[in-house]
């Protein structure tokens, strides 16, 4: 992510990109994470937007994940059912984020 | 200075844009609509229509997944881009030259997913990595104009996202 730049800014402190990691377990009873991944574009303003309009987060739970995604590579921003996770990703992914789901371990 | 983005009393916001900046912005949906309905191996396109699962032995729900929600992702990215074209058809005479778009409120998702596209498609065009410099742009560098456009299109989007949260719960 990076932060708002006026036009003759870099977008400032983008962070690496992480390979994701496979999660190779299996089962039915236990939640799919969804996840958000961090990216060199997103702003962190965006982000934060993003996750209080699709989830109803509030400000300051919509900025811990995004500060968590832009510290760490990536945030579990909900979880569910997988019929849940994926609509959720679908819903990401049409605001922009970059967001996958697994099987919590 | 005019704000770029101007929120008025009945919910719409007003966006005050140069001549040569409305030139850019009106180009997006071609470039876009392009992109969209171009080759699915594009790396750009890859990024907009990301997989939702990582772990292989998943493909199946997967592609059942793609199957479902892909048409939905594309029709609305395809909407957004007749709402952009919409307000740019509205837009009127500012003054000095300038050109005021009236953004209704329908629209303003719109606007915001257009520009973030035009992003992340022109970022992965250009490579952009946290190590990109954005602020020395070198002229005899091909790629400068693209992200001269990406630096100004980052800052417009980062003005309307502000714009906008002010709306939600702080």
């Amino acid at each position: 992510m990076s932060a708002p730049a006026a036009p003759t800014q870099a977008p400032p402190a983008p962070l690496e990109v992480q390979e994701p990691e496979l999660d190779e377990s299996v089962g039915t009873d236990r939640p799919w994470l969804v996840i958000v991944w961090n990216d060199p574009v997103n702003l962190m303003s965006y982000v934060v937007y993003v996750l209080q309009k699709l989830f109803g987060y509030s400000r300051e739970k919509a900025t811990r994940l995004m500060l968590e995604v832009h510290h760490d590579g990536k945030a579990v921003v909900s979880d569910g059912s997988r019929e849940k996770a994926e609509a959720d990703v679908a819903r990401l992914h049409a605001n922009g984020l970059w967001a996958t789901m697994e099987h919590s371990a | 200075m005019t704000p770029r983005f101007a929120k008025k009393r009945d919910g719409r916001i007003d966006l005050t844009l140069e001549r040569a900046e409305a030139d850019l912005i009106e180009g997006l949906p071609e470039q876009l609509l392009a992109l969209y309905e171009g080759e699915r191996t594009d790396p750009a396109r890859q990024r907009l229509f990301p997989r939702a699962y990582l772990d292989p032995t998943e493909e199946e729900a997967e592609t059942q997944w793609e199957a479902l929600v892909h048409p939905d992702l594309l029709a609305g990215r395809l909407a957004a881009l007749e709402q952009l074209r919409g307000s740019l058809a509205g837009a009127e005479p500012g003054r000095r030259d300038r050109i005021v778009v009236h953004i209704q409120p329908d629209d303003v998702n719109a606007w915001l997913s257009v520009l973030n596209d035009a992003r992340l498609a022109l970022a992965s065009r250009l490579g952009v990595s946290e190590d990109t410099d954005l602020m020395e742009l070198d002229p005899s560098d091909p790629e400068s104009a693209g992200k001269a456009a990406y630096a100004w299109l980052t800052y417009l989007q980062g003005e309307l996202v502000e714009t906008l949260l002010g709306d939600l719960p702080g």
